[in-house]
């Protein structure tokens, strides 16, 4: 939505973001062409399978990805500043103090040599001027915060007393220690039981309204969508498939990918029915097609999707596909799921 | 469906023992304790429950792969446990296992038509010739081209190994299928065509299925009856439309509430009941019912006396001192 008009407010803003490796068999596209905004206090959602790009989309944007051959282009404005290529001293000053993270798998996000307390200290004597007891006391207040009982003492415990929930709390503390604009989180509930996740998201959710971050939470799971999130950009193969409001999304999905995607998901509130599917497998990232990058997969492919589609559609919900309208009613008004609008 | 009993397992416990904090000291934990549950011919019996709940190694104890530490285990009549391995073979055949990690349950050094003859191979059933034409039409069955049986598991996706662990598991032609996780390595988009598969082949080659899995949608898409644990125990079991409909155990209720949902209806949601605290440590079981700790529920009687599995309503059991959505 490069016309976007609230795109001067946005917190994140990113541009036509491309990440490719050169590798043995070729260029891999891993993201290819991604736009989107963040507002201020906005929950967006990033949602996609295993490779879609997603995660790497988020660490290259943050200088996280380190490789030699990987290409990086476009552009990442977080509050109104470039981000994209600034040096390694900066972009530390960035990443853990304005913009936090939080990471799918608690246990190798922390160091398992040093205490929580000292880790999160460590923290924010890097990007504050507290001296080390009033960074102490604010650890130990994070704790408790997260949800953590008896912070004090569990302060001075390892990673390994903690079970998994608890973990994820103490990555959450850390992000939070330096009141983030930005919180990146990247499957923060994929590593846990679904009782656990609940917490974790209700813990997620209050903070956010307590902080007033940004959030972009990055994931497989569109019930942890539905759960959170305000805006939601689908992706596949690296490109932004659907981007849109999340109600709009899930009521009224547009793009033939998303339409797969919410209804192969087996539901617990209603009875069973044939899954759909989408036929095939995800196109690999060395060769991603110059058109459409679903067509191989798609049902309703035409002889235009050998043509790349636009991220086109009304106002706030777009999507990148070659159907018109009426092809879209046709197609979902003969399908049980909910249907396409009216 | 048939009511004939295929599989039955009566007060089935299974303790581990490790060394201790404490020099000599030893440390039981039960990761089984006393589970009853039936399995009927045709049917599919989903057992649902957290990590670290029991349910894998109640699977493995099912199948004789884990000795059982006491309690029985009957097939088809007969009673499995303390037969030796010679004994086991023939039961052995008719029930086979699909695993959670396609990646690590297919042998990386092995052809992929060898993974899926082998079965046949050590049962000695048929000649060369028999067992290569199964092979082939096993891989049309599941869904894989006959032509790539010469090549390894690393050149196939998640889902095609699936499908390979799918082969292999029937080329004995087993009456029960005991899935483990099977989809839970697995995309959305891969994991409905798993179970669309695995729907297919039950109807059309006659399977039960033990499915066993921590995903609340897939157990209830997939299973006719239910069986939730917690703390390697059964705390209800059931028909899957009344379990997901109204849940009698407050474990059951809390657990489904909680699972994110698609809100692509106007349907009010359900009220999140968050249940807070950690799973307790198996080797250092509550006193009374397991699940009192963290029970928004729990009275003085939970503390204390341990809830027996009854049958509140045909069909229905539960093990709690106060069900819920009875009217």
């Amino acid at each position: 939505m490069p016309d976007d008009p609230t795109s001067t407010e946005a917190v994140l803003s990113v541009r036509d973001l491309k990440v490719s490796f050169a590798t043995r068999q070729g260029e891999l596209r891993a993201v290819d062409g991604l736009s989107f905004d963040v507002g201020s206090k906005e929950v967006l959602g990033i949602v996609g399978e295993s490779g879609s790009g997603k995660s790497v989309a988020m660490y290259s944007m943050l200088g996280l990805v380190r490789d030699s051959n990987v290409t990086i282009s476009g552009s990442v404005k977080f509050e109104g500043r470039e981000i994209l290529g600034l040096g390694d001293k900066e972009m530390q000053s960035v990443r853990g103090g304005d913009v936090g993270m939080i990471f799918q798998d608690p246990m190798t996000a922390l160091t398992p040599v040093y205490t929580v307390g000292w880790q999160i200290v460590e923290q924010i004597r890097a990007h504050t001027d507290l001296t080390k007891a009033q960074a102490k006391a604010r650890a130990v207040e994070l704790l408790g915060e997260v949800g953590i009982p008896n912070p004090q003492r569990r302060a001075g415990q390892f990673p390994h007393e903690f079970s998994g929930g608890m973990r994820q709390r103490v990555v959450i503390a850390m992000a939070l220690s330096c009141n983030p604009r930005l919180l990146i989180a990247d499957e923060p509930t994929t590593a846990l039981d679904v009782t656990t996740q609940a917490q974790i998201l209700d813990l997620m959710e209050k903070l956010q309204q307590s902080y007033g971050s940004s959030i972009v939470i990055i994931t497989h799971d569109m019930g942890v969508i539905a759960e959170m999130a305000d805006r939601v950009v689908v992706m596949y193969a690296g490109r932004p498939a659907e981007i849109g409001p999340e109600l709009e999304v899930v009521r009224f999905p547009r793009h033939p990918y998303t339409w797969g995607l919410l209804g192969a998901v087996p539901r617990v509130d209603s009875k069973n029915t044939r899954l759909v599917t989408i036929p095939g497998v995800s196109v690999s990232p060395l060769d991603v097609p110059d058109g459409c990058a679903f067509a191989p997969r798609c049902e309703h492919r035409m002889a235009i999707c050998d043509e790349r589609p636009a991220l086109l559609g009304d106002g706030e919900h777009v999507d990148a596909c070659w159907l018109s309208d009426a092809q879209r009613v046709a197609i979902r008004s003969g399908s049980k799921t909910s249907g396409g609008r009216p | 469906m048939s009511g004939e009993v295929l599989l039955r397992a009566t007060d089935v416990v299974k303790t581990f023992t490790s060394r201790g904090k404490k020099l000599g000291a030893r440390n039981v934990a039960t990761a089984v304790n006393g589970v009853s549950l039936e399995v009927r011919r045709g049917e599919t019996l989903g057992i649902v429950g957290e990590s670290g709940c029991g349910k894998s190694t109640l699977a493995r104890c099912l199948v004789q792969l884990l000795p059982v530490t006491s309690g029985s285990v009957e097939f088809r009549g007969v009673e499995l446990t303390g037969l030796s391995r010679r004994q086991l073979r023939p039961h052995r055949r008719e029930m086979q296992l699909v695993f959670q990690d396609p990646y690590a349950s297919l042998n990386p050094r092995r052809t992929v038509g060898d993974i899926v003859a082998d079965p046949m191979r050590i049962n000695k059933i048929g000649s060369d010739q028999e067992i290569g034409d199964r092979v082939r039409d096993l891989f049309v069955t599941v869904g894989l081209d006959p032509a790539s049986i010469r090549r390894y598991p690393h050149e196939f996706s998640g889902g095609q190994r699936q499908r390979i662990g799918i082969a292999r598991s029937l080329s004995l032609n087993p009456s029960l299928v005991v899935a483990d996780e099977p989809v839970s390595a697995l995309d959305v988009s891969v994991q409905a065509q798993v179970l669309n598969l695995m729907a297919d082949l039950q109807e059309s080659l006659q399977l039960t299925y033990l499915f066993i899995a921590h995903d609340l949608g897939v157990v209830r898409h997939v299973s006719d009856r239910v069986g939730v644990m917690y703390l390697g125990e059964i705390v209800e079991l059931g028909d899957a439309e009344g379990i997901y409909g109204s849940p009698l155990h407050p474990y059951t209720e809390a657990l489904l509430s909680v699972v994110p949902e698609l809100n692509d209806t106007d349907a009010p949601r359900r009220e999140r009941i968050l249940i807070t605290g950690d799973v307790p440590d198996p080797s250092a079981r509550p006193d009374g019912c397991s699940f009192h700790p963290r029970c928004p529920v729990a009275t003085d009687e939970c503390r204390t006396l341990k809830p027996p599995l009854i049958e509140l309503r045909p069909g229905r059991f539960v093990a709690c001192h106060h069900p819920r959505n009875i009217d």
